[in-house]
């Protein structure tokens, strides 16, 4: 069994995930043991990305700096929860050939995170058959570890 | 710089002089080995590609959407000269535009490399277009396909005068059974990381003699980074669906239509609709009442009322080989 006090959160720059935070804040600020390591995925560069004449290195560059202050953001919150220092790490990964929900299954099996957080839009049955939804598909794949879903 | 015919050997200036289509121009035909400018690319010019000499003999136009057919630049029809045979050649042509599936805009782009790379991967695959991608002088993806002897699989299930009813029992059975090869084959893509792009019913062609139906034109890609297939996977739903009602129905349709009219009309409830094409009733039972409630079922998986959808096109596919093998 993976060990629950080791937190994966999946953040972006949305209002949802200062909700998350502010939860995770809430549930786990006072507990000494818990560590933090906030994940921030983003999708592979369009291909029409390379016609322009941009080249990947560019795009992860981009991406990069924007999540570096998704981070920041995140840092900011936790904080307010007496959430700070070596106790929260950060990881910003692309979805590499697989999805979002899919590059947070292989974050938490490689860092053994026993507890994943994660935000749920409400959306339409229709939103969901085309865009999908990451909190369920994690939530399907989820073995030996939990699943937090913050709506 | 574009070439002209004393920029060709003269056995192919021969050829070109030789064929009809030199003698209906009144200019001289300009030779391209770079297709980057393929909009000046006209009837009677030459492309060279793969070391071959093809001559424009026209282009092909948007196949489905009536009176405002506009030839398509980027997709000349030619003939090569050396073996007289005709090919369609797909020239680069990098669009980016947005697609409405009911009321969701997807960025969809046209990606030549994309159809090179299935073409290589389909090869020796019976169920798609044949066809060879070369790079022009300049680099350009130029597509030679080979043309496909066949009818629209649209107008192939409209040949059959008859009833529905009659149709559902006698000539459907063998759509079904080529619809699922069909299905399997873009599952094949699927397992090897790619789309078909612009599943639609006009872009699987019926081919004569054999009656093999054939998957055409996937050079359409979109950007749905967290359900990739779902869309190829919709619209081989409306696809089946289209094949089984031999037509799509709407409120219109129906009340159009003397065998059902408002009476028909009145049963339809938003559950009996799309889940994502605006008011396409899906609910076919309530239109045709003899079909077999599992096939229906299968409908009804992309209906506002599911609770549960397809993920994957196998899953499709099992389900309508259960219903098909008890027609």
């Amino acid at each position: 069994m993976a060990d629950w006090h080791k937190i994966l959160v999946a953040v972006d720059d949305s209002s949802l995930s200062e909700r998350v935070l502010n939860y995770v804040g809430e549930v786990v600020g006072g507990i000494d043991k818990a560590e933090i390591c906030l994940l921030h995925v983003y999708p592979e560069p369009p291909p029409y990305y390379f016609t322009e004449k941009h080249t990947l290195q560019e795009y992860r560059q981009e991406k990069e700096t924007a999540a570096r202050q998704v981070f920041d953001r995140a840092g900011k919150v936790l904080e307010t929860h007496a959430i700070a220092g070596p106790r929260i790490t950060t990881s910003c990964l692309m979805a590499t050939g697989k999805t979002f929900s899919k590059t947070i299954l292989q974050a938490q099996k490689d860092g053994g995170f026993g507890t994943v957080v994660l935000g749920k839009r409400g959306i339409s049955k229709a939103e969901e058959f085309l865009f999908g939804s990451v909190s369920n598909a994690v939530i399907r794949e989820s073995h030996d570890f939990t699943v937090w879903v913050v709506s | 710089m574009t070439k002209t015919l004393q920029d060709i050997p003269e056995h192919i200036a021969a050829l070109y002089k030789a064929h009809p289509v030199s003698s209906s121009i009144r200019r001289q035909p300009r030779v391209y080995a770079d297709t980057s400018n393929f909009s000046s690319i006209d009837y009677g010019d030459i492309i060279i590609a793969d070391n071959r000499y093809f001559v424009v003999t026209g282009h092909t136009v948007e196949g489905r959407f009536g009176v405002d057919d506009q030839p398509k630049q980027w997709v000349p029809k030619a003939i090569d000269l050396e073996s007289g045979v005709s090919h369609i050649l797909k020239l680069v042509f990098h669009e980016v535009f947005s697609v409405s599936v009911g009321s969701f805009t997807i960025p969809c782009y046209r990606s030549p490399e994309k159809e090179a790379r299935i073409l290589e991967l389909t090869e020796n695959h019976p169920r798609f277009m044949k066809g060879k991608a070369v790079e022009d002088e300049a680099g350009n993806l130029v597509r030679i396909l080979d043309i496909i002897s066949g009818r629209r699989l649209d107008k192939h299930i409209y040949r059959y005068e008859c009833s529905h009813e009659e149709y559902f029992a006698t000539y459907l059975p063998p759509v079904l059974r080529e619809y699922i090869e069909c299905a399997k084959a873009i599952s094949f893509l699927h397992q090897a990381g790619f789309r078909h792009g612009d599943i639609r019913r006009d872009h699987i062609l019926v081919e004569y003699g054999t009656g093999t139906f054939r998957w055409i034109d996937f050079d359409y890609e979109f950007y749905l980074p967290e359900r990739p297939f779902a869309l190829d996977l919709f619209e081989l739903g409306n696809l089946l669906m289209y094949l089984v009602a031999r037509g799509n129905y709407h409120p219109k349709e129906i009340l159009d239509d003397p065998m059902f009219g408002q009476k028909v009309l009145d049963t339809i409830t938003p559950e009996d609709q799309s889940l994502l094409s605006r008011n396409r009733v899906v609910n076919l039972r309530k239109l045709f009442p003899y079909i077999p409630e599992a096939m229906n079922n299968i409908f009804m998986h992309f209906s506002q009322g599911a609770g549960v959808w397809y993920d994957t096109v196998d899953e499709l596919v099992a389900d309508v080989e259960q219903v098909a093998a008890a027609l």
